[in-house]
């Protein structure tokens, strides 16, 4: 067995024992994401802790784009800041792993113009045991689990990986997603596979994948047939300033139960969906400005060979890379979730304790 | 008046890599120059001036051009080998 690397543990030093002093320091060191902080206390940190088998000490991942070294220490710390139950900890180990594999891209997301946010989908039985929402309103507030567990990896993504805005964090404008984007996945609305099994891991086994997200998309359509359903959703896809149409890309979409149950009934498989989409998304290469087709030539020549004005560019190199979840409750809507372009999401299995 | 209480900073501290370069330089006289283009628009142009400023006025004798195919992702470890086996020193491209 491999010896797991050993992290420094946190640095740790005294304080007023007061609420708003306490928010002061934290606000002043730029600790924080705006938003008022749960102060790190040793028993706050412990109670944490003692939600995983892990080491405190283990170096779980280095985050780009200063390589701060994760422990697990530092992420129960930013667990904690973020206002987590400590039974979330070790989706967040699991998370942060998966922001630092090299397939995510994690140094381009961190320090790009782009408002790209990592989102976490939940698969598997995590997502009943700690109450994550998978329907009504599943990337809005209100749910705790949702809110805290994805707001506490954009802590760990600034404080360990030290993206501060305006400094190593280069986003333009950013988007209200870096606050918290996260939400489980409605396994019992999906006429399909979901998406951890898709993806090669047992339906009972609890996974976090992370996203590089740009942003959601509503689509609302009140369509009930399943290839006019695709036609709508393909349109809304092609957008000429996109950094999928340019780098070839890993596009997602959020069906609603409703959408989804209407693309099985007609027939489709998740696979057909996926095919079906490739093809109706294909853009004309001249909707592009000027100055962007000359980056499309320099990235996706090597994939397409020569580009010209009436090049239909695919969104994704292959029909497989556009990838699908069922989440959301009732209702006529479906979300298009553009991706940064060169990212590709990444699976770890949760592991918990008992 | 409140107390005190132990806190912990959520911050870590970043990669320390003792930055020294393989060989060093007393000028670029007679040295061979490389450039990473990271495929933002223009940077060729500034690419091509500065090339032309190294050799006519620097004494450099060779200046190598590399695109990467986008700033978003690293270089291609052939290109990093070959640039590094080539350049006495290498400039690269980042951001706009």
């Amino acid at each position: 067995m491999n010896a797991i690397p050993a992290a420094p543990g946190a640095a740790r030093f005294e304080a007023p024992d007061d609420f708003d002093a306490i928010n002061r320091i934290y606000r002043e060191r730029r600790w924080g994401d705006g938003l008022p902080i749960v102060p790190p206390t040793v028993e706050r940190v412990e109670r944490m802790l003692a939600q995983t088998r892990r080491a405190r000490g283990d170096l779980v991942a280095r985050i780009a784009p200063g390589y701060g070294a994760a422990s697990v220490e530092h992420i129960a710390v930013n667990a904690v800041l973020a206002g987590c139950d400590p039974e979330y900890l070790p989706l967040l180990i699991a998370a942060t792993e998966a922001v630092a594999d090299p397939r995510f891209n994690l140094q381009a997301i961190q320090a790009t113009t782009n408002p790209v946010a990592a989102w976490i989908i939940v698969n598997g039985p995590a997502a009943q045991r700690l109450d994550i929402n998978s329907t009504f309103n599943c990337l809005g507030q209100g749910a705790w689990a949702n809110a805290t567990v994805g707001r506490a990896l954009r802590l760990i993504l600034q404080n360990i990986g030290g993206a501060l805005p305006g400094e190593m964090d280069r986003a333009t404008q950013g988007q209200p997603g870096k606050f918290t984007f996260c939400c489980a996945e409605n396994e019992a609305e999906n006429p399909w596979q979901p998406l951890h099994v898709e993806r090669g891991f047992a339906a009972d086994c609890s996974t976090v994948t992370v996203v590089g997200a740009e942003g959601t998309m509503n689509m609302n359509t009140h369509s009930k047939d399943a290839e006019e359903l695709l036609r709508v959703i393909a349109e809304t896809m092609m957008h000429p300033p996109s950094n999928e149409y340019c780098h070839s890309g890993e596009p997602w979409l959020i069906l609603g139960p409703e959408h989804a149950e209407i693309l099985s009934g007609g027939g489709f498989t998740k696979g057909e969906v996926k095919q079906r989409l490739w093809q109706l998304s294909k853009m004309p290469a001249q909707r592009m400005s000027v100055k962007d087709l000359l980056r499309v030539k320099e990235s996706r020549t090597e994939e397409l060979g020569e580009i010209l004005p009436d090049t239909l560019l695919p969104i994704a190199l292959r029909p497989e890379d556009i990838q699908i979840i069922v989440a959301g409750g009732p209702g006529t809507h479906s979300v298009y979730v553009p991706s940064f372009g060169n990212t590709y999401a990444v699976t770890r299995e949760v592991e918990f304790q008992a | 008046m409140a107390g005190t209480v132990t806190l912990f900073d959520p911050t870590a501290p970043g990669r320390v890599e003792s930055a020294q370069t393989s060989r060093s330089m007393s000028g670029l006289a007679g040295g061979v120059v490389g450039f990473i283009d990271n495929a933002k628009p223009n940077f060729n142009h500034l690419v091509d001036d500065l090339a032309e400023l190294l050799m006519s006025r620097y004494g450099v004798v060779r200046v190598i051009k590399r695109r990467k195919k986008a700033a978003s992702v690293p270089a291609p470890e052939p290109m990093l080998r070959e640039i590094a086996d080539e350049c006495d020193l290498v400039i690269t491209g980042s951001g706009d």
